[in-house]
């Protein structure tokens, strides 16, 4: 009993992943027709492996979206014993609840495509909520950044037992005082006052910075918008330096603009989504590498052993 | 008419119009959009609550991309409590397997040299199906470098007209293969006709409506209902009105697939078939394939009938073997005009008189670039099914010719 790895479009962590598995990569084509309609070509027999299919919801997200439920499907009529789907961005995270009239939630229907397509176990990474999981009938592991971020933060920042975490909305006040608790350090929050809709008038911070590092912690980096307004008023209020830690740098549009003309430090962001061209014309980027954490959980998925391990431990 | 709503997707928003026009009804107010991480967006602006939804999309242009868009508007309108919710599809998206080349062994292209093109040709052997190629030993694509999958095609033409073609290598990423296996097992390419169906079922829809379906047994891949409905009563009509001594012609179908399609048109019209044979193989040399024409075309006017031209290669291939062959003129009558890649300039350059399409899919541009394009509507018929449908009246009268035309 053999494990087959499919990896597409896993440019960063691919080449990770593979330095700690038995098995290489399994071969796979995807091609697009002159249609734009994708086709998938597997390289090699599935029957009764067990299949991994990595695919992060980033760039062309619904093109790769298809590819992805393609190829669940195509394997699971190739008779592949079972397939785990590990996205680590899952698509449409964001749209996971009806806020006002008529709003589809996607994020449930992605969940219900992936089902039909025929994946039965789902691995993926810091959700934007993890009440998703409950979108799925089949098991789904939702594995944390935290413990990489900790990491992160101990080994990288200077002067961190001197820092304040910060959270960039209430939303994700949760998350933050997580972090803020394991490192000892203290707290604060920042409040966005809208007086219209889409547009943040007003940036009010809860709690003291003054003369500390100021760590941003969010889960998601799309515009910047928000970490930018955020590093803007630490500073006001007397932070030294402003660090951000995001899991999923999606970084759209105008981000990279936004995050040089700021007064932010560092944007660290995991390489659940592929930044190197970002990378290059950013130089605030720095990348902390969550392939371990998912190359241990599918090793882990694999052999039958627990993954507990991982919600407190960050792999070397 | 009451209770209905009619929505259009970004995919053809003229046909909806058409559609709503027809119907007496305004289309429904829905904004679809992109986020900045290119997530779909769709904000469905007027109740829908117990009405019966029809959302009107078509498989053309960036399939993935509208696709997604027709799950989400399906999806959103069913949990925002709408009766039912139909989707009416003109051109269903991964209907068939579409004519990527494959090279001798059976693999399917991936890289093309950009700097052979000489011109059309129009003589480039058919795709061969990997059904019926043997594997070559010791050729494995994923193994073989980019560039040496090119020289494996035979000619120029077949290659230039899959410029639009991506690939995405995975070998790079790993040395150590499964070369023990590569010797028993066939690559083969996924087919995703049942996962398409499956997605829009558990989408929430409740019905579809279609036209033309590649293969008619798709509708079995469904356990909602399915309309699959004719595109062949308005190409009678149109062969009728609009061209010249079609009393004479002769229905000819450009491969063997498509036979059971134009002897229907011929036996309605009560004119002479013949058919192109396109794979047919030889003795001596059994991986190049030859075009037979079976049948008389001398001195006539040909009417080749198809479902789907998407790179063009197939009917312009065929226009050449019935000019060799002494036909007089050449019409083509298409139902899907996808016109993918370098196809515009192909039917330019070809020895067809003229194409007609429907407008399935928008063809505005394609006027523009080709002269020999005509264009018969569709939405008379999907207006007239969407009414029967929403009435509960019986829609059979759309398959007979009669009916169309008054329509």
């Amino acid at each position: 009993m053999s494990t087959s790895f499919k990896g597409v479009q896993w440019a960063i962590g691919g080449k990770h992943e593979n330095r700690r598995d038995t098995e290489g990569s399994a071969k796979v084509i995807v091609l697009k027709y002159t249609n734009q309609e994708t086709s998938v070509t597997i390289g090699e027999s599935v029957r009764d492996e067990d299949v991994f299919i990595i695919q992060s919801g980033c760039g062309e997200i619904n093109d790769n979206l298809m590819e992805l439920l393609i190829m669940i499907n195509a394997c699971k009529t190739a008779s592949a014993r079972r397939i785990t789907a590990v996205i680590p961005c899952f698509p449409y995270a964001r749209q996971d609840k009806k806020d006002k009239s008529r709003a589809p939630i996607t994020a449930k229907l992605v969940a219900n495509m992936l089902i039909v397509a025929g994946a039965n176990h789902v691995i993926t990474v810091d959700l934007h909520a993890s009440q998703i999981q409950g979108f799925f009938n089949v098991p789904v592991d939702n594995l944390y950044c935290e413990p990489s971020m900790l990491k992160y933060i101990r080994t990288k920042i200077p002067n961190w037992t001197n820092a304040i975490i910060v959270s960039p909305d209430a939303g994700g006040a949760k998350r933050a005082t997580s972090i803020a608790d394991r490192l000892n350090l203290d707290f604060a929050l920042i409040h966005k006052e809208r007086k219209r809709a889409n547009e943040v008038s007003r940036m009010v911070l809860v709690g003291d910075v003054r003369g500390k590092v100021a760590i941003v912690v969010d889960d998601m980096a799309d515009t910047c918008g928000t970490l930018s307004m955020a590093a803007k008023t630490l500073k006001e209020n007397g932070a030294t330096k402003v660090y951000a830690i995001v899991a999923h740098g999606i970084l759209s549009g105008k981000a990279i603009d936004v995050i040089n003309n700021s007064v932010l430090e560092k944007l660290v962001v995991t390489n659940t989504i592929p930044h190197e061209d970002k990378k290059a014309i950013c130089k605030k980027i720095d990348t902390i590498d969550i392939s371990p954490t998912l190359a241990e959980a599918i090793r882990r998925t694999h052999n039958g052993e627990s993954v507990s391990f991982l919600f407190s431990h960050a792999p070397e | 008419m009451r209770n209905i709503i009619i929505f259009g997707g970004s995919s053809h928003p003229k046909l909806a119009e058409q559609i709503a026009g027809r119907l007496g009804v305004s289309l429904g107010r829905v904004e679809l959009s992109k986020f900045s991480n290119k997530e779909t967006n769709v904000e469905i602006r007027e109740s829908v609550r117990e009405k019966d939804v029809y959302i009107v999309q078509s498989g053309c242009g960036h399939v993935n991309d509208n696709f997604m868009e027709l799950l989400i508007m399906i999806s959103a309108c069913k949990i925002a409590s709408a009766a039912k919710v139909t989707a009416v599809i003109p051109c269903f998206p991964y209907a068939r397997q579409p004519d990527a080349p494959y090279k001798r062994n059976g693999e399917p292209l991936s890289r093309i040299p950009r700097d052979k093109f000489l011109g059309y040709t129009f003589d480039t052997p058919p795709n061969l199906s990997t059904a019926t190629t043997p594997m070559d030993e010791g050729k494995d694509p994923f193994n073989a470098t980019s560039s040496k999958i090119g020289e494996e095609n035979s000619t120029c033409s077949d290659a230039d007209s899959i410029n639009e073609l991506r690939h995405y290598n995975s070998t790079m990423m790993s040395s150590s293969s499964s070369s023990g296996k590569s010797g028993a097992y066939r690559h083969w390419v996924a087919r995703s006709g049942t996962l398409i169906a499956n997605l829009l079922t558990c989408a929430g829809a409740d019905h579809i409506m279609t036209m033309d379906l590649h293969d008619p047994q798709f509708q079995g891949y469904f356990d909602v209902p399915v309309d699959n409905l004719y595109g062949l009563p308005l190409m009678i009509k149109y062969i009728r009105e609009n061209i010249p001594s079609w009393e004479s012609a002769v229905i000819v179908s450009p491969d063997a697939g498509g036979a059971k399609r134009a002897t229907a048109i011929a036996d309605k019209l009560r004119v002479e078939f013949a058919l192109i044979h396109k794979e047919r193989r030889l003795q001596h040399k059994p991986h190049k394939a030859d075009m037979m024409l079976v049948g008389q075309v001398r001195d006539k006017v040909c009417i080749m009938i198809d479902d789907i031209a998407d790179t063009s290669i197939t009917i312009t291939r065929a226009a050449k073997v019935l000019v060799e062959n002494g036909a007089k003129k050449v019409y083509a009558i298409i139902t899907h005009a996808i016109m993918s890649g370098d196809a515009i300039k192909r039917i330019q350059q070809s020895a067809i008189d003229q194409v007609i399409v429907s407008d399935s899919i928008p063809q505005d541009e394609h006027l523009v670039q080709c002269s020999k394009i005509k264009v018969f509507e569709i939405a008379p018929i999907f207006a007239e099914a969407i009414r029967r449908v929403h009435n509960g009246e019986s829609v059979s009268a759309l398959f007979n010719d009669r009916t169309m035309l008054l329509v």
